[in-house]
Parts: structure tokens; sequence; C-alpha cells
């Protein structure tokens, strides 16, 4: 069984690397066209740009739920007929959804705004129903996967207990939970509940495009829209959280269990998640303002429990713990230095008084880029690497090592470009006659498409020495037998 | 405020580089429960990070931007409708859109005809007075003072569409 479980999440695992590899050569092809290195038309712009952000947080999504399907399957019967069932569906939806942009043109943005699919010049009628469908057909599948590990997690350990609410009361259990099972139910609730707002706004979609008459009200679906993917981007950390949790103590020798503070900050997380969204539509004035101070409210309080406790978590690992700076754990550390420093950005721009200046700016992808590439991405890398127990140590450290300055170079390039107010998601920056934006925003394009490159060679180093490590273990293997 | 939001953010980044460094450099040594200072150290930080996070909420939430200048009558009232791919201007009682005045209270009214699109306003020096989105069915009401004189461009804050990066308009104030 654990031979097929693992398997079952090389399967996920490699879907999700190979897309994010893809998706980086339309973020760097993205950035050269803003930079006037190379000419690409707007409309083509926007179906890559659509397609980058689709790809991106759909594919990083799913590599992380099998992340936390596999640490889980380790004590728990997990259902290996829903997972391939849920990938064969995630394959479906995401080669029909890569039909609908690169083919059909569907350019609406990531997380296309009503009735913006519905009103274009760009693309034909059909792509936005194929990109619709597209999109259930995914959320079908990321729904499935997420209740039967909570229905696997519940029946090993019972459903009652997945949240820790116990040790919250103050009760020591007879048998403890593991960090990861708190971790992993707190990711498939919050991804479940997620995925359901976007499934109900994906319905309403799908009704307005067979029957255009239909009228939807804009502001609502902004809300389902953004709670969706507010929840389902965080949820992917989380996931890599997971990761560090179930394996740090493997490399450092030091226990990381729950206990009354871990139970209390993952449940607060939980609730952070779901209504810190609301800080996407601080410049909807129109929204009632209660709900806009409750966006700063939970985006501020979601940076306590984070901090407090998982940041600390790992620093209570590595402090004096004699670690051995291998890849895993270096990968793991700089993951979480990485997803902080994206977190500060993040609650800066939560400030509503801040947001009237950054909204919309590239400080917007500046820090949502950071605790993605510098932050989950390398907690992915280091899960990745032990997974396949590679012994390209060497390699592997050295790839990372151009990660770091591919990767901070190109995320500076975004800060700089938000800090002096260069808008967002714009195809060229010519047009734009006022000061010195067009300028700098074509310079920071051209060099954020540089250092990506750099990340993106080092990212692909990083995957041969996975098997270089492989070929390595095996032949050591041979000798020894 | 940039200034200020951009090297709050700088600081922090440092320390937080510093702090893993300085981790990364004590794991050469191998101490028993060698990470009790850790718990320490997070026994001043949580409540510290709450304070200061209060104290945060509390000084910037009453500089909202939906209630800045509500006391104040506006000089004028400008009904901006962004459409697929431009904006269209009027001012309350004027036949068309005049220059708005220097540092008095403009009161902007903003809807759109058709898909989302962000009303952004730059001053002559290409930096962003402030924002807020054009959405369709509803009106958003945002209040600014144009200090500068001269030409102030409104740029589209929110992608909507093929000609989104070349949407652009113009307010002159004197």
């Amino acid at each position: 069984m654990e031979k097929r479980n693992r398997n079952a999440t090389i399967a996920w695992l490699v879907v999700s690397f190979a897309v994010f590899i893809v998706m980086i050569g339309l973020g760097i092809t993205m950035r050269l066209a803003q930079g006037l290195r190379i000419e690409i038309p707007p409309n083509t712009f926007y179906a890559l740009m659509t397609m980058h952000g689709l790809g991106m947080a759909g594919g990083l999504f799913a590599g992380a739920l099998s992340i936390i399907w596999y640490i889980i399957s380790r004590t728990c019967k997990v259902s290996l007929a829903v997972s391939w069932f849920s990938w064969v569906l995630f394959l479906i939806g995401a080669v029909a959804l890569l039909y609908a942009t690169l083919i059909g043109g569907f350019g609406p943005g990531w997380y296309a705004l009503y009735p913006l699919p519905f009103i274009n010049a760009a693309w034909p009628s059909w792509a936005t129903g194929v990109a619709i469908i597209a999109l259930l057909i995914m959320g079908v599948s990321w729904l499935l996967y997420q209740l039967d590990m909570l229905r696997a997690m519940a029946a090993q350990y019972g459903a009652s207990r997945l949240l820790a609410w116990e040790y919250i009361a103050g009760k020591k259990p007879a048998e403890p939970l593991p960090a990861v099972i708190l971790i992993a139910s707190m990711c498939a609730i919050a991804g479940a509940l997620g995925t359901l707002s976007g499934a109900v706004t994906l319905i309403l979609y799908l009704l307005k495009w067979i029957s255009p008459g239909v009228s939807l009200d804009a502001l609502l679906l902004k809300n389902t829209m953004f709670m969706f993917g507010h929840v389902i981007v965080n949820v992917c950390i989380y996931c890599g959280l997971c990761a560090v949790y179930h394996l740090m103590p493997k490399y450092s020798g030091r226990p990381w269990g729950v206990n009354r503070i871990t139970a209390i900050a993952w449940n607060a997380t939980l609730f952070f998640v779901l209504f810190a969204y609301f800080h996407h539509l601080y410049m909807d004035f129109a929204q009632n303002k209660a709900l806009h101070i409750i966006g700063q409210i939970t985006s501020y309080g979601s940076a306590i429990p984070a901090t407090a406790v998982s940041l600390f978590g790992i620093a209570s690992q590595v402090y004096k713990s004699g670690m051995k700076w291998r890849f895993t754990p270096t990968a793991f550390v700089l993951g979480g230095m990485g997803w902080a420093i994206g977190g500060v950005a993040a609650v800066v721009d939560s400030t509503i008084m801040v947001n009237s200046y950054f909204h919309n700016t590239l400080w917007v992808p500046a820090h949502f880029h950071t605790y993605f590439l510098v932050g989950y991405i390398f907690m992915f890398f280091g899960f990745l690497h032990d997974f396949f127990n590679s012994k390209a140590e060497r390699f592997a450290i050295s790839s990372f090592v151009g990660m770091l300055v591919g990767g901070y170079g190109f995320l500076s390039m975004f800060y700089l470009g938000g800090y002096y107010g260069v808008p967002r998601r714009y195809a060229a920056y010519t047009a734009i006659q006022v000061g010195d934006i067009a300028n700098k925003g074509a310079l920071f394009a051209s060099l954020g498409a540089l250092f990506a490159a750099v990340f993106l060679l080092s990212a692909i180093a990083f995957a041969i020495s996975l098997f270089a490590g492989r070929s390595k273990a095996t032949a050591e293997a041979v000798a020894t037998t | 405020m940039l200034k200020i939001a951009g090297l709050v953010t700088l600081i922090l980044d440092i320390i937080l580089v510093l702090t893993t460094v300085f981790l990364m450099w004590s794991a050469r040594k191998a101490v028993e429960h060698g990470n009790k200072p850790v718990y320490k150290v997070r026994a001043y930080y949580a409540p510290a990070l709450i304070i200061a996070l209060i104290a945060i909420f509390a000084f910037t939430i009453t500089r909202m931007p939906y209630r800045a200048l509500a006391l104040t009558p506006p000089a004028a009232t400008v009904k901006v409708t962004g459409h697929m791919w431009y904006w269209q201007f009027e001012q309350e009682g004027q036949p068309a859109l005049g220059a708005l005045p220097k540092g008095e209270v403009i009161e902007f009214a903003v809807t759109a005809a058709d898909v989302n699109h962000g009303f952004g306003v730059f001053d002559p020096d290409g930096h962003i007075v402030g924002q807020t989105q054009a959405m369709p069915g509803y009106t958003n009401r945002v209040r600014m003072v144009l200090e500068k004189p001269g030409l102030y461009h409104v740029l589209c804050m929110e992608y909507c569409g093929l000609v989104h990066q070349a949407m652009i308009g113009f307010l002159t104030v004197e």
C-alpha cells in the first residue's frame, strides 16, 4: 500500500512541478513584453496572464494537497481510488483550461471578475464556457480529494478530535494528536469551504453563459470569488507548513507536537483565513464598512498565530540543535523566512489607509509572489528532496543558491514597481505619460525577467538533482547488496 | 505614506533575514534543551506583537478613505463612469468638466457602464493620490484634495480587458 500511495503522490507532484515550470515560462514572457524586449499583442498577453494565474494557483494547490494526502496516508486509510479519480479530473480540467486560454484566448485574469468573462472583444464565447467548465471540473477534483482526507482522518482519530479542541479545553488525551493531523484537517476544512465558494461562483457563471439574459450582482460575485482565491492560495502555504512540521523533527532530532498554544493558533488561523479576504475589496467603497474593518482585523490577526507558533516553532527546531544544513531543512527554514517576508508586505498592504496607494500596483504581485516563490515553493522543494530520498546534496544546494538570487532579485523588481506606483496587469506601460512610471515599469520588468530566468534554470537544475540523487542512491544500494 | 510603508517593510525584512542567519548559525552546536530561550523570547514577542498591531490598527482605522474629508462640503462633485476603455467625466451643475480647484475637496462619484474598472488618480509628478473601484451597478464615492496644479492622469487600476493598459483619462487642476 505504501508503494501505491507513493505512486499516486508522485503523479500529483510531477504534474504540479511541471505546471510550475511552464507557468514560470509564461511569467517570463509577460515580463519581457512589459520590458519591451519582445512584442506580443495585448489579447495574447492577457490570455497568458490568465493561464499563468490559474495555472500557478491551481497547479500548486493540487500539489500541496497531495503533500498532506501523502503525510496522512502514513497513519490514515485514505482512498487510493479517490486520489487517482481526482487526479484524472484535475488533468482533464487543466487541459481544457489550457485549450480555452492558449487556443481560445480566454483572458479575464485569474479571478475573472464578473461580468468581464461575458463582455469582451478579445475571445469567443465558447472559450468562456470551456474555461468555466474546466474550472468546475478542477473544483470537483479538489473537493473530492479534500473530503476523502477529512473522512480518513475522522475515521482514524475521531471527527471531534481533528481540530485539537481537547487541548484547548486543557485536557491531556490518552493518545496524542499528531501536529500534521491538526494542520491537515485545518487545510482540508478551509480548502473545501473555499472550493465551495468558487463552485457557487462558477455555477452562477455557467448559468450566465447558458442564459446571457441573466443578470448577476458584481459585488456579491467579487466577494465569493475572492473568498475562493484567497483561501486556496493560503491553504497551499499551510500545506507546505504541514510538510515542515512533519519533516523538521527528523533533521533536528526534536519533537514537534500539539499543545494548547498550537491548537489555539491553528484554530485561529482557520477563522482568519476564511474572513481575511475582505482586504481584497477595500477599494469597493460601496461594500459595508464593517466588512472592511473585519478585513483589517483578520489580516492583522493572521500574523499572530503564523509567527508566534509556526515561525517560532521552526526557530525552536533549529536553535542550538546541531542540525546539519542539508537541502531539506535549509529549504524549510528559508521557506519560512520567505513566507514571513511576503507576510510583512501583505500585512502592510492590508492596512486600509496604505491600500489606498498600493491597491492593484505591483506591490500586490510582489507580496503574493514572495510567499509563493520563496516561501511555499521552497517548502515544496524541501519535501520533494526528502520524498525522493535524493543524495545529490551539493547539486541541490547549488541550485538553491541560484533560486535565492533569482527569486529575491525577481521579487525586488515587483516591490520597486509597487513603491513607484506602477499598476499591475498592464500588457505594456508605454501609454502611461505621467511621471516616470512607463520607464520604471519597463526597466523593472526587464530586470525581473532576467532574475526569473535565473530562478527557472535553477529550479530545473533542482529537478535534475532529484534524479541524479536517485541514481546515486540506487547505485549505492546495489553496491551494498 | 508610501515612504513609511516601504521603509517599515524593508526594516522588518532585514530583521527577519538577520534572525534567520543567526538561527542557522546557532545550530552549529547541539545543546540539549537548547531551544528553551526561543520559548522565553516568544513569551514576550506574542504580547508585544498584539499590542503593536492594536496600536497600528487604532491609528490607521481612523484615517480610512471612506470617511476622509466627510465633514467638509466638496467644492465640486464629479461623476465618473468607466467604459471599455475610456473615462467619462461629468461635473454636477456644469455643462462640461472644467478645471478643478486646487487645494479644495473634490468628490468623485465613480461607477462603471460595463465591467469593473479602477479609478486611480495620479498627480502631475506621477504619484498616486487615491483610488476606488468603478463597478457596474454601484457608485463608490471618494473625496480627494488635489494640491498641485497641472494635468492629473486617471489610470485604470482594475484589469478590464483588451485595452486596459491604455484606458487613461485627464483632469486639469488650477
